[in-house]
């Protein structure tokens, strides 16, 4: 039992107490914090400031009052009159006006408008102007009428049995399953991509004929698997930390975020589909590890099962238009996509018991096939250099 | 004599280089796979638009099971007193309370039924109870209920409720010459993605190749052998223009293919003119393709010299690789803005701009004058990182074994070493 804490802590802490690995940890918060700053910026920048000139045909424009102030990091664009089309023509081509429209005399029959200007204003320019034409023709209207029919409807979804909820402003709410999903993802890759490497690298530099000198294969085996786990679980409790303490903190000034509920019948499910998916993928790493017989070759072959671990991430459109596709099912019940699948229906809309028992037990029993393939393959190619294992030999019976 | 026996020998590692890249499968997968897979990505795509036999059957898959197409609701807050004969009859159902609604719902009569809450005016709710819970899925009939409500709150005044949203019909003309793309087609943004990415990946993988070749070269300790024959020079100059042939093939064969896709989708999906990228394009593509790749690839050899194996060489390309990551970070800014501040200055700054001219060549109209200077900026930077790395290719620091640290690599870069 020693041995085999000796080993797992050993290669616990060549990994984990690394630069490299530290790099990484705290890299994905800022990483998180740079896209958030990117998309303020970007929406800054759509929202040009340049006015858009108008041009009143139909009069009721004739004392406009401005359009209500967007929300902020959205900037103001602000509307000018003007007489006849020559001087906003002018102004459009000097650059003093991003685009004109000309509003005719019967625009409240017909409803048309003609908009001219030299390149395509961004959405924002047209969605102020469309606010600015609402707001002057609701003038005479009860303000608190007014005010809900610009503002628009807020919609919340529920589920027949009201265990769901979901709205606008509560969007956090769908995506947070997703998120937890992609991050348990992450850490497995890690800790089976540092697996793959923990057999491999010691068969390259020949240090395991000195290592079964004196440990068993099992502890040796068994004591890397544990730790490599742990490396993962480091990985995802630091990041779980870092989301818990934002939401924490972030809840009395971000409005959005103070909705947020994760609720423990979640966070259970997710836990019951990637344990046995953590321990499927790990056992797979190791027993490619165990057949390749350098590194390099190991990683080529890797990428075959991480390609469909993050096949179902492209296929979100698909799930969230017909959730209950065949090609959901088919996904959620195949246990190399099931993890992601799960992830992603969990969030954005609900997956049937059933088919979430299925997955379970389908990923349950391939995790159990996948260590005792990686037990076998260990075992026989623990000691062969050169020449890689065939598939065939680790399941011929008269082998190990 | 001598100078043809040089040649003779830097022609040889060229050779061999070729020979060994072409022969991995991994690399013909990359070469011929992926235009292979883009054809066929397109061929399904041309099939579906036409709405064949194999379309239907991809939908079936992808699709649900048929459900009810009509809707209901409860109305709390007594707003609801007309509906207009504009809304077809039969697919919004009014119920006097929500249980009977949750009734139809169970029962199957209907998919949704929506409760407009009693202080509508002030608070907007509105409850959407759904049979299928999918919030992001699209409503049927959601438009149909608010222009009811609409229209009650505007005292059956249907002309102003058809124009709270802005005008119904916006008529434009564009006084520019160019011809203009449209903002909310798809391609306006996966175009310049698309050869982001591909540049991206082609100097990378290409200058990559490069580093891996000399790492592991000096590994297997073969580079003490085969610089008893060749000199240091020669081997670079074979390596770096034999892999740079590849990545020139890769990279005509990827942009060829995608250029006729694209010009064959005009045909097939009518496709505007905005989207067809010049010919020209193709030029500078191949310009700024082995101006990037002489930079990148050299500064990934003075790397492959400096390191003593093939894990720490992939560790420190990191190193290397920096400045070429960051336009893809800010991707949607220069596709968005490809001509403000920012995207002129990272295309003109010879480390970022093999990629992000492209970006901008395929986002937008750039000056040409831009395109030059870049051109002769990225030049005059290739030259110089060229003959640095030659220094440093000698068999002194080749051979030395001393482990690899940033410093070292900076130093002996800038020839301090």
């Amino acid at each position: 039992m020693n041995k085999f804490f000796r080993i797992a802590w050993q290669e616990y802490s060549r990994h984990v107490f690394r630069k490299r690995f530290m790099l990484v940890l705290f890299a994905f918060p800022l990483m998180l914090a740079f896209i958030v700053g990117l998309v303020v910026v970007i929406v800054w920048m759509e929202s040009n400031p340049t006015p858009v000139g108008y041009i009143d045909q139909s009069g009721f424009l004739a004392q406009a009052i401005p359009q209500p102030a967007p929300k902020w990091p959205e900037r103001m664009v602000p509307m000018v009159p003007y007489s006849d089309p020559a001087t906003a023509q002018a102004d459009l081509l000097d650059g003093k006006l991003q685009a004109y429209y000309i509003i005719p005399n019967d625009y409240l029959q017909s409803g048309q408008v003609k908009e001219i200007y030299v390149n395509e204003p961004k959405g924002v320019a047209s969605s102020q102007f469309n606010a600015f034409l609402s707001a002057n023709l609701l003038v005479n209207v009860p303000a608190d009428i007014a005010h809900r029919l610009q503002d628009g409807s807020h919609l919340f979804f529920q589920s027949t049995d009201k265990s769901r909820l979901a709205s606008e402003e509560q969007f956090v709410n769908l995506i947070l399953p997703f998120v937890a999903g992609i991050l348990f993802i992450i850490a497995i890759s890690t800790s089976s991509g540092y697996l793959l490497q923990a057999v491999v690298e010691e068969k390259e530099n020949r240090t395991m004929e000195i290592m079964v000198t004196s440990v068993s294969p099992g502890q040796l085996m068994g004591g890397k698997t544990i730790a490599d786990i742990l490396v993962g679980i480091t990985q995802l409790v630091v990041w779980g930390l870092f989301i818990v303490v934002i939401l924490f903190f972030g809840k009395s000034y971000i409005s959005f975020l103070s909705g947020i509920t994760f609720p423990i019948k979640t966070l259970l499910i997710l836990t019951l589909v990637m344990l046995p998916a953590f321990i499927m993928i790990s056992g797979l790493m190791a027993s490619i590890g165990a057949t390749v017989t350098a590194a390099s070759e190991g990683q080529q072959i890797m990428g075959l099962f991480t390609i469909p671990i993050w096949i179902p991430y492209i296929m979100i459109p698909v799930f969230i238009q017909n959730p209950n596709s065949p090609l959901a099912l088919i996904m959620t019940l195949f246990p190399l996509t099931a993890p992601m699948t799960v992830a992603i229906r969990l969030g954005f809309s609900s997956i049937p018991t059933w088919q979430l028992i299925t997955s379970i037990l389908l990923l349950v029993l391939s995790a159990i096939g996948a260590v005792w393939l990686a037990g076998r393959a260990f075992r026989l190619g623990m000691l062969r250099y050169g020449q890689r294992l065939r598939w065939k030999e680790i399941f011929s019976p008269q082998q190990g | 004599v001598t100078r043809v026996f040089i040649m003779k020998k830097t022609l040889l590692v060229l050779r061999h280089e070729i020979l060994t890249i072409l022969s991995r499968p991994s690399f013909l997968f990359a070469l011929f796979g992926i235009p292979f897979i883009g054809a066929m990505v397109f061929v399904v795509a041309a099939q579906l638009s036409k709405g064949s036999q194999a379309a239907s059957m991809l939908s079936t898959l992808v699709s649900n099971q048929p459900t009810v197409n009509v809707e209901g609701y409860v109305d709390q807050s007594g707003i609801i007193k007309t509906v207009p004969n504009t809304i077809p009859a039969g697919v919004l159902i009014a119920y006097p309370d929500e249980a009977s609604a949750l009734q139809a719902l169970q029962s199957g009569q209907i998919s949704t039924y929506y409760v407009i809450s009693a202080d509508y005016v002030s608070s907007g709710r509105i409850d959407a109870v759904q049979a299928t819970f999918n919030p992001l899925g699209s409503q049927k009939h959601f438009g149909d209920l608010q222009y009811i409500l609409n229209y009650n709150l505007l005292d059956n005044n249907s002309q102003l409720t058809l124009l709270i949203n802005g005008p119904k019909n916006v008529e434009v003309t564009s006084l520019s010459s160019a011809p203009q793309r449209e903002q909310n087609n798809m391609l306006t943004f996966f175009l310049p993605y698309a050869v982001t990415m591909l540049f991206y990946i082609v100097i990378l993988s290409a200058a990559s190749l490069l580093l891996s070749s000399v790492a592991k070269e000096k590994e297997n300790r073969m580079i003490e052998i085969l610089l008893l024959s060749v000199t240091p020079n020669q081997l670079l100059t074979g390596k770096i223009v034999g892999l740079g042939l590849l990545g020139l093939v890769q990279i005509i064969i990827w942009v060829g293919t995608g250029r006729i896709l694209l010009a064959e989708s005009g045909t097939t999906f009518n496709l505007p003119i905005a989207f067809q990228l010049p010919p020209s394009f193709l030029v500078w593509g191949v310009i700024f393709f082995l101006l990037g790749y002489a930079v990148y690839a050299s500064l990934m050899a003075g790397l492959g010299a400096l390191v003593p194996n093939l894990r720490e060489a992939t560790q420190a390309t990191i190193l290397v690789i920096f400045p070429l990551i960051i336009p893809i970070m800010l991707i949607s800014v220069l596709i968005n803005e490809p001509n403000s501040v920012l995207s002129v200055l990272l295309s003109l700054f010879p480390l970022t701009a093999p990629v992000t001219m492209m970006t901008r060549l395929s986002a937008g109209s750039v000056p040409l004058w831009q395109t030059i200077l870049s051109a002769v900026l990225l030049a005059a930077t290739a030259i110089l990182v060229v003959r640095s790395v030659a220094r440093m290719f000698h068999a002194q620091t080749i051979l030395s074994g001393q482990p690899f640290s940033r410093k070292l690599f900076i130093t002996t870069l800038f020839g301090k070493a």
